[in-house]
């Protein structure tokens, strides 16, 4: 709450002047997600229209073909952005490809909620509007989440290793730098190897580094399929070394169950959806949108895993929403 | 103007009038005539379609945007036209538009301007394209199989050069082009316009095109006759890499960063849009119009279920049936 109260005072800035509020029964929005190719944005899609049925907003979803179709979900946009929609999601391919699309629609006053990825401000702005809000998950907040269980898991001092994504890749780095803060002065990080996002990859870097450093006390994968690939090379080593990863996908959330990964910090598409609906809904009641929704990360651990598996792809248990509160 | 100029082209239409008069009516029983048009008589019966479900559809903004956004295709499917008219294929087509845009951000970003910029994207896709043209006409390398290695060749040369990166490119020039408009069009579309123009002219009216279709229909023959028909392959795919070039720019343009990540569905669909503007994939029988009109088709499909609110899954299907059909009509080319 207390995030929440700083983040609405943020908003009271940027919140943008909204048209004539139309009544929250009868709003239309329209969502753009990335490709539907990923499970990932399935589940958001999911979400955004299963909170819609329970709001009683109408809602039309599209996406693009694939996730290097930039300028066709700018093309989708467009044509959505001459419809008579009261509300327009958008979860955006790059920083910028939106960017153009949507100044006819910011023209029109209709609110922008922006969602999981993030549209750059400074290309908004030259193009002359200014997003009403953004609803997403903190990658940095999410690894520091793995990096405390971490610490509760091993004793102090003890050597761990970090198995990031592509080379420079913004996610990767935000969720390795989370970590990192997490458990500075209180582990030491004695490597840390890019495995590209891959599961085969991740396996073999994690082989050599337990041969490296065979008093290796845990690893973190930044994401879950690495984190599954490194789970396989503690198994064959026969060690016991934690493993923690991030996303919360099924077959990760199985593993934990299974006793096998330790944990992993699950975000939650299905929820970034639906909080893009209450936003919507929110908005076209007239009220004014926090600038910046940070979207629910929740650890998983044996205790909770087969509860997140039934809820799937909803959180296993209660999470804050703040955009829920404002509805109440 | 003098009287006899005035006469000659009424008689000539009145010729023409006289023979079409009798098969008008045979003429639209006759497949070849729909063949022929399968792009035109898609794109008008997709207006219909459209404009009668969509309120949307036809308003003057709509069109607008739908011009905009076909105008890279549009450019791309000229490129592709010329390729697939020496009866080859261009598959590196848009990884040569991702090559391009990263060289235009890389270059643009170490400071040397925008025009330096785009002019050094361009010609590094015609020199991709140019390349192609050589390996197939000297290294006697199927056109599908060489292109098929410069597609992957160019993708890993994007990603090395960018690291993997996206390069932002705030131009105000770029800026203006992708949202300014001349007239009814946006600039975009004017480019697609000229690159209309001009390879239309290239192909009917000049001593190339006639040299283009030659060796697409009858290779042999055409060589028999003294036309060089390696440098003509060489330089339709180098004219493809040209095209690639220019719509990297557009590409650039529109979504305002430079990224080193492939659009497949360009690709398809260029091959699509020549394919449904009658052009014969063995070469020989080609048309800048009709690609032109198939690229302007597949843009308003998508418009059009997008604006229909139907589900992402549904339109690559519609894409495919559309093309498949347009194939099958193609059979009964004259």
């Amino acid at each position: 709450m207390r995030m929440f109260n700083c983040l609405a005072l943020g908003a009271g800035l940027l919140a943008t002047p909204l048209a004539v509020p139309a009544h929250a029964e009868d709003a239309k929005v329209a969502a753009i997600v990335k490709g539907l190719d990923n499970p990932f944005f399935q589940t958001m899609q999911k979400g955004i229209e299963e909170q819609a049925k329970a709001d009683g907003v109408g809602v039309t979803v599209q996406a693009a073909a694939n996730m290097g179709d930039a300028t066709g979900q700018a093309d989708k946009l467009t044509a959505m952005a001459l419809q008579d929609y009261d509300c327009y999601l958008v979860n955006p391919i790059s920083v910028s490809n939106l960017v153009q699309a949507l100044v006819p629609v910011a023209q029109k006053k209709k609110p922008i909620v922006n969602i999981d990825s993030t549209i750059d401000a400074d290309q908004a702005k030259a193009a002359g509007f200014a997003v009403s809000t953004y609803i997403g998950t903190d990658n940095v907040a999410a690894g520091a989440l793995a990096g405390e269980e971490m610490l509760k898991l091993v004793p102090k001092g003890s050597k761990v290793a970090l198995i990031a994504g592509i080379v420079g890749d913004v996610g990767s780095n935000a969720r390795t730098k989370g970590f990192k803060q997490a458990v500075e002065g209180k582990l030491e990080v004695v490597v840390m190897v890019s495995a590209d996002w891959d599961r085969e990859k991740a396996l073999t870097a994690a082989t050599d580094i337990l041969a490296a450093h065979p008093d290796l006390a845990g690893f973190f994968a930044a994401n879950d399929i690495m984190a599954l690939g490194v789970e396989r090379a503690v198994q064959t080593s026969g060690k016991d070394v934690k493993v923690i990863g991030l996303d919360g996908i099924v077959d990760a959330l199985k593993s934990v169950a299974a006793g096998e990964l330790t944990a992993t910090v699950a975000q939650y598409p299905y929820v970034v959806g639906a909080m893009g609906v209450e936003a919507c809904k929110l908005a076209a009641m007239g009220k004014e949108l926090p600038a910046n929704v940070p979207a629910p990360v929740l650890l998983i651990n044996k205790d909770n895993a087969e509860a997140s598996l039934k809820n799937f792809p909803r959180p296993g248990g209660d999470y804050p929403d703040p955009l829920r509160e404002m509805l109440k | 103007m003098s009287v006899p100029a005035d006469n000659a082209p009424a008689s000539r239409q009145a010729g023409v009038r006289e023979e079409s008069r009798p098969s008008l009516a045979a003429l639209l029983i006759d497949p070849s005539f729909w063949a022929d048009w399968a792009s035109v008589v898609g794109l008008v019966g997709l207006v219909i379609l459209f404009g009668v479900t969509s309120p949307v559809f036809l308003s003057v903004a709509n069109m607008q945007a739908m011009l905009l956004a076909a105008a890279i295709l549009v450019v791309l499917s000229i490129g592709q036209t010329f390729v697939v008219a020496t009866s080859g294929i261009d598959l590196s087509l848009a990884a040569s538009v991702m090559l391009g845009a990263v060289i235009l951000g890389l270059v643009h970003a170490a400071g040397l301007g925008i025009f330096a910029a785009c002019a050094l994207a361009v010609l590094a896709t015609s020199a991709i394209g140019f390349m192609n043209g050589v390996l197939i006409t000297a290294g006697r390398i199927p056109d599908f199989v060489v292109t098929l290695g410069t597609l992957s060749g160019i993708t890993g040369l994007g990603l090395i050069l960018s690291g993997g990166e996206p390069t932002m490119v705030g131009s105000t020039f770029l800026l203006k082009l992708a949202s300014g408009y001349l007239g009814p069009f946006g600039y975009p579309v004017w480019v697609a316009i000229a690159a209309v123009l001009v390879a239309h002219v290239a192909l009917y009216h000049t001593r190339f095109g006639v040299h283009l279709l030659a060796t697409g229909g009858q290779a042999e023959s055409a060589s028999a006759l003294g036309i060089r028909t390696n440098r003509v392959k060489i330089a339709a795919y180098t004219i493809s890499g040209f095209c690639a070039g220019i719509a990297s720019i557009l590409l650039v343009a529109r979504i305002g960063s430079a990224e080193p990540q492939i659009n497949t569905s360009l690709l398809l669909n260029s091959v699509a849009a020549v394919v449904l503007g009658g052009v014969s994939l063995f070469g020989g029988r080609a048309s800048i119009l009709g690609p032109a009109i198939g690229a302007l088709m597949l843009t308003a499909l998508v418009n059009g279920l997008t604006l229909l609110s139907v589900s992402a899954f549904y339109q690559p299907l519609a894409v495919g049936v559309i093309v498949v059909l347009a194939a099958l009509i193609m059979r009964y080319q004259k």
